[in-house]
């Protein structure tokens, strides 16, 4: 029985996930819009730009159009498999299945799908696209390790259910090594989310949208979803492990004020973006690295219980 | 120093050299010399007087004088003097010894010279093909006067292929154009990279060529060519306008009413406006910042709509003609012109504010894009890039032309010399706009619009005009012509001299600086790209063939 429920589970989280990402999209779009002084599209407009890709023509181009297929639906497949992991207001539901370090393995994951992407256009943008994102991705994947980390020794355990409830900090109330970790993901969350001053792997004015630049029709389409579902998941995943506090409260409370906790996220990535000028890449590694220094700082501090 | 005193000082230095000169007028200086001692005259006049290098102009004078005609144009910015050294060329063999060993800036107007009316620079430094399709024969020249404006030559080959050069060792090619993002129009930067640094380019351009010169030339007359000449560019297409006028007026010897003079100064500044606030906006969306592109825009569109009522479009305002202007300012477009400056002035106050303090804007333009002073001078930079590296020019100062003489305003200058500088520059001379228009306002007298003109226009005189565009400085050069049009008119537009700066600006840099930098010098390749008889793309479209598409496209303009 039990398995039944974690399956119908998994389907509702990964429901919920193909649901609201396109609508965060669609109030990105719209608060980004205001902040111009644009009128800025229908609220839904992301679901229609989806539903038109993949209603078009299936067009295989680059040089390997093989692993150009595989890509897009890997990037898809690993964000939704990581919306199993996490919990959505509830419990996640395939929570027995693995422990942080796959979590961790899935979001490097769709990191590598960008790669393949690159790759299989074979154009010198894509190929300077895939090589800043490589080099993001090496410096930025340990922030969030080491984040999940430091939970995993404030809890003392690397399951999923207790190191993402708020495990940064202890019972015994705010530990230096959880407010330095608060500190690192709010500067980098931009770039986990790959938004402006940090879409650099495909700035559009320099690189012509970089690894997705051979990608048109449904294979498009599943990309942009699985960016779309990148913001609502990495946004999940900083509520739980950084903004707990409320979600014992019962059924309908708790589960919007989580929702409502990620929407707030959501804007305020907007906001940034919205006010920013891309970086450029070695002022971006500059940065991700000085916030490393930061982790790892916060990860002795951690394992000596501060 | 007006032209009669830099005469005799020629004199001194040249003696025997100069066969003959013209001084039309104190502004005005033209200096016949031998085809063999150019090189010595321009050496001395660039690097001892220190002029600034503007335009050389090749011209098939067969027909009238039966010898091929070159000139290299200076100005002496600080004497407020236009200077053109010419000389003729024998028919039968039109060469010339190349200046860009004492004059680097000449680099593409002699290679364009070679491509077009075939006077062969000897010693160029880098002699490659500049202007003419890829396909197109050797030893046919377009613009001589046996050519035809619509011929095509025989052995026009449009399948053949653009010999790029080799890079240098260890760099990988990044193709950057014809078609990208940033660039609205279609230019190939070839970019030799190492990594993700920028070590060298080259440039191929001049894709979009619509045979503007020739044309005006062969089958335009005097007043057609205003409205074609502010078709060479989307932006600052009054410019041109102007700056033609100006020059067929000066060549003819007539002197607009001063109302007119006003009106065109207002024009100006409105185009000024309406292109500086661009700028700022599509360069801040270079580098991401898409609020205040959007931001900028909508600031930037209640001038457009008085642009609209005061010519009835929006851009392309048509107008001016020979001897004057075609659209008045009523007291009703007066009143609301003002309120509309008054509204531009405070919301731009603003952004100024806000991106002045930006760090992050500054983080990606300072120094980036560096062109100091040393480059300015030698590659004949001109416009906000020479003005950011703290080169104090400008031709509404320098070169006097419609009211600028007649209102008051200051050149704004910033020593940075990187991309930061020039938006700081561009970002001022919004203000220095407001307050020309402003005092244009004031100060326009009543009067007629246009000239009333009588006799035909003399023959064979010439004329320059150095008109300030938003980009920098536009020159215009004209011969006037039988058949009531001219023989020769060359337009030299800023971007023309800014791209050759580029190189240089883009070496050991970043690749994600590359579209910043290019973007500073505000490019505008329409301008750069006006002449060529026949353009096509060439065929890389297979269901269509070129004569096809060229078919439909005439069918669709016949209706």
């Amino acid at each position: 029985m039990s398995q039944v429920w974690t399956i119908l589970g998994a389907l509702a989280n990964v429901g919920l996930v193909l649901l609201v990402a396109p609508l965060a999209q669609g109030i990105l779009r719209r608060i980004t819009a205001r902040i111009q002084s644009r009128q800025g599209p229908p609220l839904l407009q992301p679901y229609f730009d989806l539903l038109k890709l993949l209603g078009k023509e299936d067009l295989e181009s680059g040089e390997a159009p093989v692993m150009q297929r595989f890509a897009a639906y890997l990037s898809l497949a690993a964000m939704l498999t990581v919306a199993c992991l996490v919990p959505m207001g509830f419990a996640a539901p395939l929570n027995a299945a693995g422990d942080v370090i796959l979590l961790i393995y899935l979001l490097s994951l769709c990191g590598i799908c960008t790669l393949l992407a690159g790759l299989a256009a074979g154009s010198t943008y894509s190929l300077v696209g895939i090589s800043r994102e490589m080099m993001c991705m090496i410096t930025l994947e340990p922030l969030f390790a080491i984040a999940l980390l430091v939970g995993a020794v404030h809890s003392g355990s690397f399951r999923l259910d207790s190191v993402l409830r708020g495990s940064v900090y202890t019972a015994a109330g705010l530990p230096w090594s959880g407010v330095l970790m608060l500190a690192v993901m709010l500067l980098s969350f931009q770039a986990f989310v790959q938004r402006v001053p940090f879409d650099i792997s495909e700035a559009e004015t320099e690189l012509m949208e970089g690894p997705l630049v051979e990608y048109s029709g449904p294979k498009l389409a599943l990309f942009k979803y699985a960016q779309m579902a990148k913001l609502i998941i990495y946004s999940a995943l900083f509520v739980t492990l950084f903004v707990p506090w409320g979600s014992g409260l019962i059924f309908p409370l708790g589960w919007l004020l989580f929702w409502i906790k990620v929407f707030v996220l959501v804007l305020l990535v907007t906001v940034v973006a919205a006010t920013h000028a891309r970086y450029r890449i070695d002022q971006a590694i500059r940065f991700f690295a000085g916030l490393m220094g930061i982790s790892f700082v916060a990860l002795i501090l951690a394992s000596y219980g501060y | 120093m007006i032209a009669r005193e830099m005469f005799e000082q020629f004199k001194q230095r040249f003696g025997p050299l100069i066969l003959r000169a013209d001084l039309p007028s104190d502004r005005r200086l033209f200096v016949f010399v031998d085809p063999s001692s150019v090189k010595y005259v321009c050496q001395h006049i660039f690097r001892e007087l220190d002029a600034r290098y503007v335009a050389s102009i090749g011209s098939d004078d067969r027909p009238y004088s039966g010898n091929f005609l070159v000139a290299h144009n200076f100005a002496f910015d600080r004497d407020h003097l236009l200077c053109s050294v010419l000389t003729h060329l024998p028919p039968d063999d039109p060469r010339i010894d190349s200046i860009t060993s004492v004059v680097p800036a000449a680099g593409w107007a002699e290679r364009e010279m070679r491509d077009l009316v075939g006077i062969e620079p000897v010693g160029h430094a880098y002699p490659k093909r500049l202007v003419l399709p890829d396909g197109w024969p050797e030893g046919n020249h377009p613009l001589r006067k046996d050519v035809l404006w619509n011929q095509v030559p025989e052995q026009y080959d449009p399948d053949r292929e653009f010999r790029f050069d080799e890079p240098p060792e260890g760099c990988t090619v990044v193709p950057f154009g014809p078609f990208h993002p940033t660039l609205d129009e279609p230019a190939h930067f070839r970019l030799y990279v190492e990594g993700e640094m920028v070590r060298g380019c080259e440039y191929r351009g001049f894709m979009v060529h619509r045979g503007i010169e020739k044309l005006a030339e062969s089958v335009m007359s005097y007043n057609d060519i205003p409205m074609l000449a502010e078709r060479i560019c989307g932006i600052c297409g009054c410019v041109h306008n102007v700056a033609y006028v100006q020059s067929v007026e000066e060549a003819a010897g007539l002197q607009p009413p001063p109302r007119a003079e006003y009106i065109r100064t207002i024009m100006l500044e409105l185009e000024r406006l309406h292109s500086h606030l661009l700028w700022v906006g599509l360069a801040c969306h270079i580098v991401g910042f898409d609020t205040l592109f959007m931001q900028s825009f909508r600031i930037r569109e209640p001038i457009m709509w008085m642009a609209e009522k005061i010519s009835g479009n929006r851009k392309t305002y048509a107008l001016c003609v020979i001897g004057g202007v075609r659209w008045n300012i009523t007291p009703e477009i007066k009143t609301e012109l003002r309120a509309v400056l008054d509204k531009l002035e405070s919301e731009w106050r603003t952004v100024v504010a806000a991106v002045s303090r930006d760090k992050n804007i500054q983080k990606r333009t300072r120094g980036v894009g560096v062109a100091d002073a040393g480059l300015v001078k030698n590659a004949g930079l001109i416009g906000p890039v020479a003005r950011a590296a703290g080169v104090d020019i400008d031709c509404r100062r320098d070169h006097p032309y419609a009211a600028y003489d007649r209102v008051e305003f200051d050149v704004i200058t910033e020593q940075g010399a990187d991309v930061w500088s020039r938006v700081l520059v561009r970002a001022k001379e919004v203000f220095e706009s407001i307050r020309i228009i402003r005092q244009c306002l004031e100060k326009m007298e009543d009067g007629p619009l246009q000239l009333e003109i009588k006799d035909e226009l003399p023959v064979g005189r010439m004329g320059l005009s150095s008109v300030e565009a938003p980009r920098g400085e536009s020159h215009h050069f004209v011969i006037t012509g039988e058949n009531n049009r001219p023989r020769r008119w060359r337009v030299r537009a800023p971007t023309y001299q800014n791209l050759q700066g580029v190189p240089a600006m883009i070496k050991d840099q970043q690749i994600a600086d590359m579209t910043i930098s290019l973007g500073s010098i505000d490019p505008c390749f329409s301008c750069t790209d006006r002449l060529e008889t026949i353009d096509l793309r060439s065929g890389s479209v297979k269901v269509w063939s070129q004569e096809e598409l060229l078919k439909l496209a005439r069918k669709k303009v016949e209706r």
